[in-house]
């Protein structure tokens, strides 16, 4: 393989048995379909059709008939920082549990039901997000929406999965002490906001203390109706797909607490290197320096001069002079995160232990090199030139499209967002990347992280 | 196995549910891929997506580790990277900086089986990297300066070996098996290459491989997405049409059927990163090329045992006897030669390897004799038969699959006819599969990946 994939889609396996077995399923509390006032945006990228059902759900839908599967996104805002105090991995668990039982069928007659619909529905939480994500047969859409709406009523929280969930949480935990990338991350948040919400963890205390009982009640703090965002991609149509969300929401709480995170105030960086001990034959190095979020005015050049920088992979500077000049490594990459608590611009990559100093030294001197020298018309055009030339290849599949929709809408972006990112990117101008590179890879920005057994770089 | 695309699977096994999947029956009608060959011999399979201007290019090359000659294990990996360096009319770097210009992504992957190289662009750019894909195929100029790119980018292999397999100690496990499991056929070779071998590969090494193996005959191209196949036809005549066969390609490569094991043995690896022991057996398995009757069995019938919570291993050893974290089996079902059947399980918290390798052994035994329930096979026959349907979601892993055959010798109406066949495995045949598998005389290997603790205790 040439270069890692940042990406690798997982590979779904889902049945398609049409005879139903297991617990009678309950019948959706379902209103008349009625015509729903739709919004269309007909955008480069995807035609948005916005709309609200009757039961107050909000819904972005993009109608796909030319295969039989509806990808469907569904997130509230507040995420693992609502952990209450002593019990964190609480919101985990809760996300861990949605698909282990519900109503009248335990955990494997769940999973059992899920494979003869062919669907798959699973959560998942971030810091500051819970979201839940199905894909289903639009020849089944019924009965895959009624258990999903099952799952939103009534979870079980059965003690037979909840003590599987705390065997594997604990196996996680004793392997997390040897991964370098969890290591690198740790360091970095003990080094620059140890006491903020975002460096909380959980730990073998707060998971001996997590019960199903305290995971069924948070979930009534995370999943509501009214805190709902909901997007799709498929062969459906809104006045098809109205109904089928509200029968599914019946069984939410119609309100819960949104905790919003506030920003952090990361600590000075430190001028010398972490070193985290890890015996392997490389060292993992990782940088991280504050940024700027979305809404700054210095965000799109600085997204650009992160591609020239370390953010394109091969004709990036940091690519071609540590990667194609010197050897020194498989890859190396940067990268922008736009959180608005915790904007950063961070990157990293592995070399062999012996050359770990020389690395280091090198990721300092391209970003002197950038911030001193400016980079060139041509590497400005290369940058343009991709950034908006390959942004069609993320909207090719359902899955993309859902995802990406609603990455817009949990950073509350407008439906135009797709393409005014486009106009945005393509304003940016030589001046403005060579302003940001000389604030924003300031060296003295950065705290560097080397975990493995790296030579010339004592702590 | 493709390097990089091994981690599709937990310990590497997950090729099998991934293998051969494809247009469902409730979902053929009005999509169909189209083939044909070119003069030259070169194979082309379009597959057609409409619902993104986007399109997919690979083409995959018969050539891969398996064709390594003794000592020179990672040239074809070695190779597939130095491809991405300099024609005669295309200067050092100049590639990358062509497709990223054009809005394109591109990678590339080796396996023991093929190398494949792919782009992703909006449709507009598909005849701009047929160019850059014809041009290399014939045209390539290898730097034989000591301290040239050849030798900076074997570097660059090394490092990836140190990142990929030697950092990660079921990745060094994994070697170790690998070479147990396939010796004495071509599999045996490591595809990222023994270090000390790819260390010794040198430019002149490169040139007699890239002479003797890329050639439009030995060359499969498929597009995915906004094509039609009259476009692609049209394309690729203009672009790989005039290339020229080396007439130098074996038909036969070094083809052989994988003998079955003929001795059983324990391989261990400790580390003191490894925190969660896994054990695993590796016995005899099939391929879907060689016999696609008792492949097919065998995917349905490891996945009735052991493919993923629902299966009767998950519920005995993990929900009911709590003893494992996780358990699983698979058969490699995708090598052309062959592959072997897997069974793999980790221990929960305090539960010693001994103690789940004999719970496992029992529940399979128990299990053979009992027999499978009909209602399980069926939902696992219908779950493998409609992951088609979602995989039509993906370009990439349409091409990959199609690829991936057709470059093995494959017919592409295996895949097509896949749901329907695999629904029509009996619950007795794939019984009768695993007992095979399981038989009491069966040789297999055995690895266990162990903390530094236990290995000295």
């Amino acid at each position: 393989m040439r270069h890692a994939l940042n990406t690798i889609a997982a590979a779904l396996t889902v049945s398609l048995g049409l005879a139903a077995c297991g617990p009678t399923q309950p019948a959706g509390d379902r209103a008349t379909p009625a015509a729903v006032e739709v919004s269309v945006y007909d955008g480069a990228f995807a035609t948005i059709q916005q709309f609200t059902t009757p039961g107050g759900v909000s819904v972005w839908l993009v109608e796909e008939p030319s295969i039989p599967i509806l990808s469907l996104q569904m997130a509230w805002p507040t995420g693992t920082i609502s952990d209450p105090v002593g019990q964190d991995g609480l919101t985990g668990a809760v996300a861990y549990m949605m698909n282990e039982g519900a109503g009248a069928y335990d955990n494997q007659a769940f999973q059992m039901r899920m494979e003869e619909l062919n669907m798959s529905f699973g959560c998942s939480a971030d810091r500051v997000s819970t979201a839940c994500s199905a894909s289903m047969l639009t020849d089944n859409l019924e009965p895959s929406f009624d258990l999903i709406g099952l799952a939103y009523a009534a979870p079980r929280f059965d003690t037979g999965p909840f003590e599987r969930l705390v065997r594997e949480r604990e196996v996680g935990l004793q392997t997390r002490q040897t991964n370098a990338r969890y290591l690198a991350e740790r360091a970095l948040i003990e080094a620059l906001y140890p006491d903020h919400a975002f460096a909380r963890q959980m730990t073998e205390e707060s998971l001996a203390a997590l019960t199903p009982e305290a995971a069924k009640a948070h979930k009534d703090r995370l999943m509501s109706r009214e805190g709902l965002l909901v997007t799709a991609v498929g062969a459906v149509s809104p006045d098809q797909l109205a109904p089928l969300i509200d029968g599914m929401i019946a069984g939410l709480p119609e309100t819960a607490e949104t905790l919003l995170a506030s920003p952090v105030d990361m600590a000075a960086p430190r001028s010398v290197p972490l070193i985290v001990d890890l015996p392997q034959p490389q060292s993992l190095v990782r940088f991280v320096g504050p940024a700027v979020p979305r809404d700054h005015p210095d965000f799109y050049p600085l997204a650009v001069m992160n591609y020239i920088f370390g953010g394109g992979g091969f004709g990036t500077r940091l690519m071609d002079e540590l990667r194609v000049a010197r050897g020194l490594t498989y890859g190396i990459y940067t990268s922008v995160d736009p959180d608005s608590n915790l904007p950063v611009l961070s990157g990293g990559g592995t070399t062999k232990n012996d050359s770990a100093a020389e690395f280091v030294e090198a990721i300092q001197a391209e970003m002197v090199k950038l911030a001193e020298g400016g980079a060139e018309a041509s590497e400005l055009e290369d940058a343009l030139l991709y950034l908006i030339g390959s942004y069609p290849l993320s909207f090719d599949s359902n899955a993309k499209i859902a995802a990406n929709m609603m990455s817009l809408r949990l950073d509350d972006l407008p439906v135009d967002q797709f393409d005014r990112r486009n106009e945005l990117i393509s304003a940016v101008t030589l001046d403005d990347v060579n302003r940001v590179a000389t604030t924003y890879l300031d060296p003295e920005r950065y705290t560097f992280v080397i975990v493995g057994e790296p030579v010339g770089l004592a702590p | 196995m493709t390097t990089g695309w091994r981690r599709f699977g937990a310990l590497g096994a997950g090729l099998a549910g991934l293998a051969m999947v494809a247009a469902a029956e409730t979902d053929t009608a009005g999509w169909a891929p189209a083939q044909f060959t070119l003069d030259n011999g070169m194979d082309v399979l379009v597959l057609p997506d409409h619902r993104a201007p986007v399109v997919t290019h690979m083409v995959w090359y018969k050539v891969g580790a398996m064709d390594e000659a003794p000592g020179k294990s990672g040239l074809a990996h070695l190779f597939e990277h130095v491809m991405f360096k300099q024609t005669d009319d295309i200067a050092d770097g100049e590639f990358d900086r062509i497709v990223t210009r054009s809005g394109g992504r591109s990678n590339a992957g080796t396996s023991w089986d093929y190398t494949v190289y792919y782009e992703q662009v909006a449709k507009p750019h598909l005849s701009r990297m047929m160019a850059l894909e014809a041009e290399r195929m014939t045209d390539l100029i290898i730097d034989e300066d000591p301290q040239g790119s050849f030798i900076t980018e074997r570097d660059v292999v090394k490092e990836e070996r140190r990142q990929t397999l030697e950092s990660s100690p079921s990745r060094v496990l994994q070697e170790k098996v690998f070479a147990e499991v396939f010796k004495g056929h071509p599999y045996e070779i490591s595809i990222i290459g023994r270090m000390e071998e790819v260390s010794a590969l040198t430019p002149q090494d490169g040139m007699a491989f890239y002479r003797t193996f890329y050639s439009p005959e030995n060359a499969v191209l498929v597009v995915a997405g906004d094509v039609t196949p009259d476009e692609v036809r049209a394309l690729a005549q203009q672009h790989y049409g005039p290339k020229v066969p080396s007439g130098l390609v074996s038909e036969t490569r070094n083809w052989q059927t994988l003998p079955p094991l003929d001795r059983t043995l324990d391989v261990e690896h400790t580390d003191p990163k490894v925190r969660q022991p896994v054990w695993s057996r590796y016995y005899d398995g099939t391929s879907l090329f060689l016999d696609r009757e008792t492949a097919l069995a065998l995917e349905v019938g490891l996945e009735v045992l052991g493919g993923g919570s629902t299966s009767l291993l998950s519920r005995r050893l993990v929900e009911d006897q709590k003893l494992a974290i996780s358990v699983g089996s698979t058969v490699y079902s995708f090598l052309r030669d062959g592959g072997p059947s897997l069974i793999y399980a980790s221990p929960s918290p305090g539960v010693s390897l001994d103690t789940l390798e004999a719970a496992v052994m029992a529940e399979i035994a128990a299990i053979l004799e009992e027999g499978f329930d009909e209602a399980d096979v069926r939902r696992v026959r219908n779950s493998l038969a409609a992951s088609a349907i979602y995989q039509r979601d993906s370009q990439m892993s349409m091409a990959r699959t199609f690829g991936a055959w057709v470059t093995i010798g494959g017919d592409v109406q295996d895949i097509l006819d896949y749901p329907d066949d695999v629904r029509a495995v009996t619950a007795e045949r794939a019984l009768a599969a695993v007992r095979d598998v399981f038989r009491p005389d069966a040789h297999f290997i055995q690895a266990r990946l162990l903390p530094e603790t236990e290995a000295m205790e």
